[in-house]
């Protein structure tokens, strides 16, 4: 057996690497568009006044939104399970007189200065890319050599709302500390206090109104499409109010999307105990998959909504198929869009390795109790692969239905009013689970090889 | 589960086992050239000084650690150099724990907890085994309880379902390491007093880490280390006579 010295710490260096991986990539990616749409400017528009650039700035832009939304759900949850994971330590500094709002304010601060260094690492890494990739095309010839700018001032503008979205996402995540109380300093037992109920029942209302409202909203805009192009208006609001609705109320569909995903696996000892850790900490296992459910669904949505779109213009306008201009255009978007998915991915993989890490002592104590490298190994695979397929599945659910209600909303009436099937986009759904079978391998190797290379007398000395 | 050797034989056994942590200058010897044979069917107190090497021949004898010289034998297995996995089954099929603190698997209810050990070997527990650890989980006022997770049991109550567990598979030894360190002395002489009826009552051996004195003259035996070395050995003491030996003991150092 190994025996360590070294006990097992989670630096904040460790603990930010997520945040900071997250911020990067999401300012690198806006960075990178902004870049592209201003090279696209130099190119075409050649004296008209920059509203080609305002045209192509302002399409990237919501693609950018959308990846920085994703980004600070993802962000908030892993402060979430940050604040989790130290929830013994904060109860020490509170027992011994220090207030929470001093203490959330300082783990906001950290999120500051997580948001700033992602920020200047992407906004390099962006413009390191933007211009190899200028370079290279000029070089093969796909690209004209004209005079391209250098740095598009627009490009502050993802930098500045990475720094602020990472920001407020890690005020919104801290917000857990109001929640540890100084007793938790002394406890035996390692729980999370249960918590306000009462802000529980306003939220699972507030929930429950949102999908309910924003679902009628959806039926409303599919019956609007059937006469009028214009029902995806209230179709998209719908959408919106629904979904939002579904991420407020996760941490009530997720754990029982969790338990109907562990059913698969069996009864084996690390599967029943993977099954257990997933379902018994609700919170937990919501911080860990709603990103990700966030990202999945808004591929799939994007997806479906594409592929029905594609195969109405072809039984419209047969001429259209095999368009190339089409086909790249969805393309573009469509990478554009899996970005989020991306940025989600990395967080899921960072939360549970996180989440995993801090159950030291626990994995600790089962070891001397007799579970050995491989169970606990099999063990740590399971909950991943349970959290990653329950994730993955409710956003392609998710997605599908919104998918489809938009291209319905908007094409219904263009189609002779008629509903039609949704088109699930079968080569997306097979990468998404060879992805989601990837991402549950990943997230699983740093947690494994930390529960194992660690002596079982180590880890339940660990604090 | 019983090894085949004879009744008189050791359930637990150590030969000249020292331990060193540290490398280099910063060496320290928790243990020097320790023997000790644990009896079988014998409540065992190891008593001595904070740093004394209670814990890490407790440890060694788990194989939950290995001597850095000598031998360990759990029956007649010489565990001294098994690998991870035979020490795990082992520790799983074989030996029981009470750790001071942290003993119990925050997503488990107290049932889960207790048939942990058969859940880890895959397997259920046979009706012979369910009637005892039904007996076990009413004697230990534990039955209303069962449904209840970490949390929202009391420190005894907590302590009170590990040596449930420790006890539930019957396993050859079971280690106790200041299982009532936490405990206020009442709810400490209480669970105390329970794995003493274990041992006098089902014949468990159990081999315990304690400062106690009263906790220990409810052993059959009690064993002294001072400096990673044995310095007594003696069979049931009265509360007194393990107060003066700790006490001359403190003197001499
Ligand atoms: N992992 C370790 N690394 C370095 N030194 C250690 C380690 N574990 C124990 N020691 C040292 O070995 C000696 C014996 O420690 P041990 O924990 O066995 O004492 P103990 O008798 O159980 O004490 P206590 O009553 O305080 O629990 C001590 O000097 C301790 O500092
Ligand atoms: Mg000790």
């Amino acid at each position: 057996m190994s025996r360590g010295n070294e006990l097992p710490r989670y630096s904040s260096s460790r603990e930010h690497a997520s945040g900071i991986l997250v911020a990067a990539l999401g300012s690198t990616f806006g960075v990178g568009l902004l870049q592209a749409t201003g090279f696209l400017t130099d190119l075409f528009d050649t004296g008209g006044g920059g509203t080609l650039q305002v045209a192509l700035a302002s399409v990237a832009l919501v693609f950018i939104l959308l990846a920085l939304y994703v980004a600070a759900i993802v962000t908030a949850n892993t402060f979430g399970t940050i604040v989790a994971g130290r929830a013994r330590s904060i109860a020490l500094l509170r027992l011994v007189g220090a207030s929470a709002h001093t203490l959330r304010r300082s783990v906001a601060r950290e999120g500051l200065r997580v948001g700033a260094v992602g920020a200047a690492i992407g906004a390099v890494a962006g413009l390191a890319i933007s211009h190899t990739a200028l370079r290279i095309g000029i070089a093969t010839g796909t690209l004209p050599d004209v005079a391209y700018r250098a740095i598009d001032p627009l490009i502050v503008l993802p930098v500045a709302m990475v720094v602020l979205t990472t920001w407020l996402a890690s005020h919104v995540g801290s917000r857990a500390v109001l929640g540890v109380s100084p007793l938790q300093a002394t406890g035996a037992a390692e729980e999370p206090a249960p918590g306000d109920e009462n802000r529980h029942v306003v939220r699972l209302v507030f929930a429950i109104l949102l999908v309910a409202g924003g679902t009628g909203m959806l039926a409303l805009g599919i019956l609007l499409g059937l006469v009028s192009p214009a029902g995806i208006i209230v179709a998209f609001f719908g959408g919106i109010a629904s979904f939002s609705g579904v991420v407020l109320g996760a941490r009530w569909i997720l754990p029982a999307t969790l338990r109907l995903v562990g059913r698969l696996f069996g009864r084996s000892s690390p599967v029943t105990l993977a099954a257990a850790n997933a379902v018994r900490y609700p919170e937990r296992s919501t911080r860990t998959t709603v990103g990700l459910v966030i990202g999945v669904t808004l591929v799939t949505t994007f997806a479906v909504a594409m592929t029905s779109y594609e195969s109405f213009l072809f039984s419209e306008y047969p001429d259209s198929a095999g368009d190339p201009s089409l086909t790249i255009t969805i393309a573009v978007l469509g990478g554009l869009i899996g970005f989020s998915a991306i940025i989600a991915a990395v967080g899921m993989v960072n939360n549970l390795s996180l989440s995993v890490l801090q159950r030291t002592r626990e994995l600790g104590l089962l070891r001397a109790l007799g579970f050995t490298s491989p169970q606990v190994r099999r063990m740590i695979l399971a909950e991943s692969a349970q959290m990653t397929i329950a994730a993955a599945g409710l956003g392609v659910l998710l997605g599908i239905g919104y998918g489809w209600a938009g291209a319905q909303a908007l094409l219904g009436s263009l189609a002779g009013a008629t509903l039609v099937l949704p088109l699930v986009p079968w080569p997306l759904v097979a990468m998404l689970i060879v992805g989601t079978a990837a991402l549950a391998w990943i997230a699983s190797i740093a947690p494994s090889r930390r529960a194992t290379s660690v002596s079982p007398l180590t880890a339940l000395a660990a604090t | 589960m019983h090894t085949p050797a004879s009744d008189s034989s050791p359930i637990a056994r150590l030969e000249t086992v020292s331990k060193y942590f540290g490398i280099g200058s910063t060496t320290v010897p928790a243990l020097d050239r320790v023997s000790l044979g644990i009896r079988r069917g014998e409540f065992t107190a190891i008593m001595g000084p904070s740093g004394s090497g209670k814990s890490t021949l407790m440890h060694i004898m788990a194989g939950l650690d290995s001597p850095t010289e000598g031998r360990a034998w759990l029956g007649d297995t010489d565990i001294t150099n098994l690998g991870d996995t035979e020490l795990t089954l082992l520790r799983r099929r074989r030996i029981g724990f009470v750790f001071q603190s942290f003993n119990l698997v925050p997503t488990l209810d107290v049932r889960g907890n207790v048939l942990l050990p058969f859940q880890l070997d895959g397997r259920a527990p046979t009706p012979d085994e369910s009637a005892w650890i039904d007996l076990l989980l009413t004697s230990l006022g534990l039955r209303d309880r069962l449904g209840h997770r970490p949390h929202q049991l009391s420190g005894g109550q907590q302590q009170r379902v590990a040596i449930a567990r420790a006890l539930g598979t019957r396993p050859d030894l079971v280690f106790a390491d200041e299982p009532t360190g936490n405990l206020d002395s009442r709810t400490g002489r209480e669970v105390l007093a329970l794995l003493a009826t274990a041992a006098r009552e089902y014949g468990q051996s159990i081999a315990m880490v304690t400062h106690d004195p009263i906790a220990a003259s409810s052993a059959d035996r009690v064993i002294f280390l001072a400096d990673g070395r044995i310095v007594d050995d003696r069979a049931r003491s009265s509360a007194e006579d393990i107060s003066r030996f700790m006490l001359s003991m403190e003197r001499a150092a």
